[in-house]
């Protein structure tokens, strides 16, 4: 009996499968579509939180767990946007590599600079980050620092195909340079929006467009009769051209709003996969700017 | 009792009403104004702050002069390093029970417990625990939990967790929460009901197994999800062990949990756990003392479909076997020993429970019963006759304004005592946490 029980646990022990890939593991779609472009074909991607799941409020599910134990690199969003399951997930993995300060563990958001960063804070404000705005994935100015990053961290961890990475990277530079003109001449500056959460401010900023208000009164609370009320006041009097929402949040009360006001809705993609076309992150922009217009 | 009920029911209405008055646009663009004042007053401040320094500049021929005081020592510190994450959370509940409160402190579980209840009808204080938590270095995590009540504080955990082990290992030592089972590693505040399931109780006290010891987990690179776990303790619980039972550790715990994802949005997580011991406890019955062995098995299933963070639905069971074998002393009102017969139980009890939310609300209800499949209670060879199986039902409502507060409306049909009598209980409870965010476990 005591035999059989050894050589199961020493089965379990020795039986690592080994990938020759580098094993990535994104916390969210985009990350995971950035990576995808700089490591092609020779690193091996799993993303944890899916585009149909609010990145603010997933759970530490054990497939999660897992997936990080099986980790070479960890990339994930920062900025507390995962703080409620990634540091669970992390300790849970038992993983050495992928602890905070190894090189297995990168955080996206130290290569770019947070806007809307409170001077002060305190829970009464919702859920607000006191680090800043979370969602810089929809800034293609951050972005390409964030590719930059990524491809040093894979180049760190897999050596051997460095210089494949550098030249993915060049050719990532390349394009979104060339799609950063395209977006540019996007008639969007001067637009006003509504918005049900703050996401699209790093665009905002970059392309010159004005979100006035939000549908949500404060950061992850959801609004009240009286604050939807309020909201078709500010509709009716700033005339903006469109209230928009995502897939994951807002679809029902900026639908309900443009039924009231005239004013016409857009439910955008908030990640890459939320819709069939926004399938890596410049298709996720380019659905943004098509929804925006 | 009714009229308790009925202002419960008043208040909790009155509780979940205040934040769906969400801010309305008046204090939002009072909020802007003063956003845009103070950021106006910031740029003045700086202003000022780089004229005097050009002018200091033009004084001093360029050269930075630095006054002494201005400067953090470096003695101590000043940085983020010099506090932990720590977090608050107040736990309070209002209570009301058709049973007086004497007839609640005598209301145990015959067979199982002498320990009766401890809820005083009116307003009650669980506690207000405190979290610590930091890293510690490279190789260590360290977790202290202070619960704080109204008889004082205490170190209800204290442990650090290794990072840096090969191999999928970790350890974990100190004072803490077993991994037996599926509740018992969570903190009462996680709970999804005021109290303790009655097979927790029945078994191991409302705490559940929280000891001093050490413990290891393996985390394999299977294809799903397999944790195995095993610990060394020292055998404090009253309820399976006691400290007099052996000198040096005497419990000794075994689980593993495997899970699989049956979709995107659908998740399972099971699996057997044991705990085994010297057992020294005067708890089982009133005037004896009980000296032997007792080994606990559980299995936790837990099933969750989560499609959006609107809507969610998790149905959670746990089933435990207890045996129980030695002796038992019968002892006079002075404490000495009248008589030691054999005694050995076998006895068995499950709960399960199913959890909806919607949005903000979350509606459950849970049912616990003993005495389930199987119940021996022998003393001195002869069974031990008790009427009816102790179980209960409990129905629960919850509000949670954010992540942060809890408003909990929960009644329990309790038929444990095994009489005719029904403990008709009702609660409405506040749980609020303050400070550094913690994680949410699965």
């Amino acid at each position: 009996m005591k035999k059989y029980l050894f050589s199961f646990l020493a089965v379990l022990l020795f039986v690592t499968p080994s990938f020759a890939k580098v094993n990535a593991v994104a916390t969210l779609p985009w990350i995971g579509s950035i990576a995808k472009e700089i490591g092609k074909d020779r690193i091996e991607i799993t993303t944890l939180i899916k585009a149909g799941q609010d990145p603010h409020f997933a759970e530490a599910k054990p497939s999660m767990i897992l997936a990080a134990r099986k980790a070479d690199l960890l990339m994930y969003n920062g900025l507390e946007l995962e703080i409620g399951y990634l540091p669970r997930i992390i300790e849970s993995s038992n993983n050495p590599n992928i602890q905070p300060g190894k090189k297995g563990n990168l955080d996206c958001s130290q290569f770019i600079t947070p806007i809307e960063k409170p001077s002060s804070v305190d829970r009464s404000m919702g859920d607000v980050h006191p680090l800043g705005n979370p969602h810089y994935h929809f800034s293609p100015k951050n972005i390409l620092s964030v590719a930059e990053g990524m491809t040093n961290a894979l180049s760190e961890n897999d050596a051997g195909n460095a210089d494949f990475y550098r030249k993915n990277m060049q050719l990532f530079k390349d394009r979104l340079m060339e799609k950063q003109k395209q977006w540019s001449s996007r008639p969007l500056k001067g637009k006003k929006y509504i918005a049900y959460h703050k996401l699209f401010e790093y665009l905002a900023n970059e392309y010159g467009f004005w979100i006035l208000g939000y549908i949500e009164p404060k950061p992850g609370i959801p609004p009240s009769a009286g604050h939807i009320q309020e909201m078709i006041g500010l509709i009716e009097k700033a005339k903006p051209d469109a209230v928009i929402a995502t897939y994951i949040a807002g679809k029902k009360e900026a639908g309900a709003l443009s039924l009231k006001t005239g004013v016409k809705s857009v439910v955008l993609p908030q990640d890459v996969g939320a819709t069939e076309a926004a399938q890596d992150w410049f298709s996720l922009i380019d659905e943004v700017f098509k929804g925006l217009e | 009792m009714k009229h308790w009920a009925a202002s419960l029911f008043i208040i909790f209405v009155l509780c979940i009403s205040i934040p769906s008055y969400g801010a309305d646009i008046e204090s939002r663009l009072k909020a802007l104004e003063d956003t845009i004042q103070q950021q106006g007053k910031t740029i003045e401040d700086q202003q000022k702050t780089i004229n005097a320094l050009k002018g200091e500049t033009a004084k001093t021929g360029g050269k930075t002069i630095e006054s002494a005081q201005s400067k953090a020592t470096g003695l101590f510190g000043s940085s983020v390093l010099s506090n932990p994450n720590i977090s608050l959370v107040v736990n309070t509940f209002a209570y009301a029970s058709n049973l007086t409160e004497e007839e609640l402190e005598l209301r145990n579980i015959p067979g199982y417990t002498t320990e009766g209840l401890e809820n005083r009808n009116g307003f009650n204080l669980e506690s207000a625990e405190l979290f610590l938590f930091a890293p510690v270095d490279p190789y260590f995590n360290l977790y202290a939990t202070i619960p704080v009540t109204e008889d004082g504080a205490e170190v209800e955990e204290a442990y650090f967790v290794t990072t840096s082990l090969p191999a999928g290992l970790q350890m974990k030592g100190g004072k803490f929460k077993s991994g037996f089972g599926r509740i018992n590693s969570q903190h009462p505040h996680a709970w999804d009901f005021a109290d303790a399931p009655l097979p927790y109780r029945a078994f191991m006290g409302g705490e559940g197994i929280i000891e001093k010891g050490v413990q290891l987990t393996y985390l394999p690179t299977l294809p799903f999800y397999t944790l195995i776990g095993a610990e060394v303790l020292q055998g404090d619980n009253e309820f399976l062990f006691g400290p007099d039972a052996e000198s040096g550790p005497h419990a000794y715990t075994l689980f593993a949990k495997a899970s699989l994802d049956l979709s995107d949005n659908s998740t399972v997580l099971f699996g057997p756990s044991a705990v085994t011991g010297k057992t020294k406890t005067g708890s089982i019955a009133e005037d004896t003392d009980f000296d032997g062995d007792s080994t606990l098995y559980g299995f936790e299933f837990t099933y969750k479909w989560k499609p959006s963070k609107q809507q969610g639905f998790a149905l959670q069971s746990e089933y435990l076997y207890r045996t129980q074998k030695g002796d038992l002393s019968a002892l006079d009102e002075n404490g000495d020993v009248v008589s030691v017969d054999e005694l050995r139980r076998i006895q068995d009890g499950l709960y399960v429970q199913g959890i909806y939310q919607l949005d903000r609300w979350r509606l459950g209800a849970r049912y616990d019963v003993l005495d389930l499949f199987k119940d021996e209670y022998r003393v001195a060879g002869e069974e031990q006759e008790f009427d009816g199986n102790p179980r209960r039902m409990t129905g629960m409502l919850e509000f949670n304004p954010t992540e942060f507060s809890r408003i909990r409306l929960q009644y329990n049909h309790d038929r444990t005592a095994r009489d005719e009598v029904t403990n008709h209980e009702w609660w409405l409870q506040f749980t609020m946490g303050i400070g550094a965010h913690s994680a949410h476990p699965f």
